[in-house]
């Protein structure tokens, strides 16, 4: 069985500490894993047991052979049921192509951030001191400089708020 | 004194005009805004 021997392969033990998972998602997944695990065990167990039925020792044992009878042609006729799982494996692989669609989108955003990280690590690695920058320097990399000038200098205000309680007043007069 | 003949009085009083007008134009435009953006980056710097 195909199902079967892909479950063999899954290293569980491996599968939650590769994965990182914790919380739910590992309680939800160790779950599955007893689910499975008990499926597992008791085909095993129905497997070993015997499938073939002594009717001739029946008959001979029990008075009433009509009853021997039916139920050996019931036994005889009799089939497993099948169910038809073609939905629930299509409702899987709709699932498996969401979540692995939700996890693309989830690297491609951990991997656009980690990038835009390591550029600001190597900013700060490469950033000389505040001695050596320009006031343009710094107006570039902060454009919310120049809009707050132009519009103290829209509004006639030379002084902007809080600057002399924090550095002082030079002026004489 | 030159400035109180009143010969000069009508250049005195135009150059006043242009002179102002230069140096108020010249501080709005130019050099106070300088100002503001440096303390406008000081503050900025300050912060970080």
């Amino acid at each position: 069985m195909a199902t079967r021997s892909a479950a063999l392969k899954v290293d569980w033990a491996k599968l939650t500490s590769s994965l990182g998972l914790r919380g739910q998602t590992a309680a939800s997944l160790q779950a599955f894993k007893k689910r499975n695990d008990d499926a597992r065990r008791k085909v095993q167990i129905l497997s070993e047991q015997a499938q073939t039925v002594d009717f001739e020792h029946y008959r001979k044992v029990l008075k009433n052979q009509a009853i021997v009878n039916e139920i050996e042609n019931h036994f005889k006729t009799f089939k497993p049921a099948t169910y038809d799982v073609s939905r629930q494996l299509k409702a899987i692989d709709a699932f498996e192509a969401q979540a692995v669609k939700g996890a693309e989108e989830t690297k491609g955003k951990v991997e656009s951030e980690l990038r835009s990280l390591q550029k600001t690590l190597e900013n700060i690695e490469t950033a000389r001191p505040f001695e050596d920058l320009t006031v343009d320097e710094v107006a570039a990399a902060q454009p919310e400089i120049d809009e707050k000038t132009a519009s103290l200098v829209s509004k006639g205000r030379w002084m902007p708020a809080g600057y002399k309680e924090r550095f002082g007043d030079m002026s004489v007069v | 004194m030159p400035q109180l003949v009143p010969f000069f009085f009508v250049n005195q009083v135009v150059f006043a005009f242009v002179i102002l007008t230069v140096l108020i134009y010249a501080f709005s435009k130019y050099i106070l805004p300088k100002f503001v953006r440096i303390f406008i980056s000081r503050i900025y710097i300050n912060k970080l």
